[in-house]
């Protein structure tokens, strides 16, 4: 029963702890926050396993995070408020021309991140880009205005 | 068999009356003012377990005298599940009698606190009256002994110590999960 109890808490901390550190996975992930990912998932690992290192623990544990995560997907497809706490919600970060500076300073994200997915699609400039969005799965949308071309 | 269907509906938020994002600044404002809240809870909760609120640090390091000073006691009030430490006691030199010291220990330094060895070696150990009775040797004028500890189980452990004849000692020890 332990094992899959601290298995339903690692992954119910881990949760809490990423959308605490910031939306920025995906294609703005920077090689620290790499480092991030990786290490707090192996401190989650031992304690989570303890001195049980049986297949039975594993097995149980897994289960218990499988579970656990297909409540929270049930939660949040049922309460969008529920979504929201757990996703966020998208982010109007460049809007005609105008940088939205209080969203992009409490997400921590520059505009360098907007012109290096502005790069991505093949805009040249700031210019070309109507808005940036900031999405719940952290990637940045871009849509370029109409004299873009794109 | 049917398939279930509904017709499109236009209901997420647009910005300008033109793209459909569901940016919703409300809550996310609310957000922040949590996300805030829980930074300065990590900064405290980090500050509280550098000065060893959760064991392992100047916080948990404990000093009993026993009433009749018989026993000084250094220890860690509180523990961390299945992590080593080391319980120490200075016996006075008024319990050793004909080169022998006596020291009686609760059961909890073995079930709960994970007792894993004593240094140095008890001559004798006898177990009774919910604990067990060690006898050492002495050698010096002075005597100390050292409990290697690996607590097994989470929570809070009430410890004793005497030597018979003298004052028994009790201790509270918290181990975190």
């Amino acid at each position: 029963m332990a094992g899959a109890l601290r298995g339903i808490f690692g992954y119910c901390f881990l949760v809490l702890m990423v959308r605490i550190a910031g939306r920025r996975p995906g294609k703005q992930m920077a090689p620290f926050e790499f480092v991030l990912i990786f290490f707090m998932g192996g401190l989650t690992l031992t304690p989570m396993v303890g001195d049980d290192q049986s297949l039975t623990n594993a097995l149980i544990t897994i289960t218990a995070i499988a579970l656990t995560h297909f409540v929270i997907a049930w939660l949040k497809q049922v309460s969008p408020t529920f979504g929201r706490v757990v996703d966020g919600t998208p982010l109007v970060l460049l809007s005609k021309g105008q940088w939205q500076i209080d969203t992009m300073r409490r997400m921590r994200i520059q505009d360098d991140d907007i012109m290096s997915m502005a790069r991505d699609q093949g805009l040249k400039s700031l210019e070309e880009i109507d808005y940036a969005i900031l999405e719940r799965n952290g990637e940045i949308s871009i849509i370029p205005s109409k004299k873009s071309g794109n | 068999m049917e398939v279930e269907t509904k017709p499109v509906e236009d209901s997420v938020p647009k910005i300008n009356n033109e793209v459909a994002v569901g940016e919703d600044l409300e809550f996310q404002r609310v957000w922040w003012k949590v996300e805030r809240a829980i930074w300065i809870f990590f900064l405290l909760l980090i500050i509280a377990d550098v000065l060893g609120a959760f064991g392992r640090g100047w916080l948990a390091k404990a000093h009993r005298i026993s009433s009749d000073k018989s026993l000084d006691i250094t220890y860690e009030r509180i523990e961390r599940f299945n992590t080593p430490s080391i319980l120490r006691i200075n016996l006075s030199p008024a319990i050793v009698h004909d080169g022998k010291a006596l020291l009686w220990v609760s059961d909890s330094l073995l079930k709960g606190l994970g007792n894993q060895r004593v240094v140095p070696q008890p001559e004798t150990s006898a177990i009774g009256q919910n604990g067990i009775l060690y006898t050492f040797p002495v050698t010096g004028p002075t005597m100390t002994v050292e409990f290697g500890l690996t607590p097994s189980s989470a929570g809070t452990q009430e410890l004793s110590f005497q030597s018979p004849g003298f004052e028994k000692t009790k201790l509270k020890i918290f181990v975190m999960p």
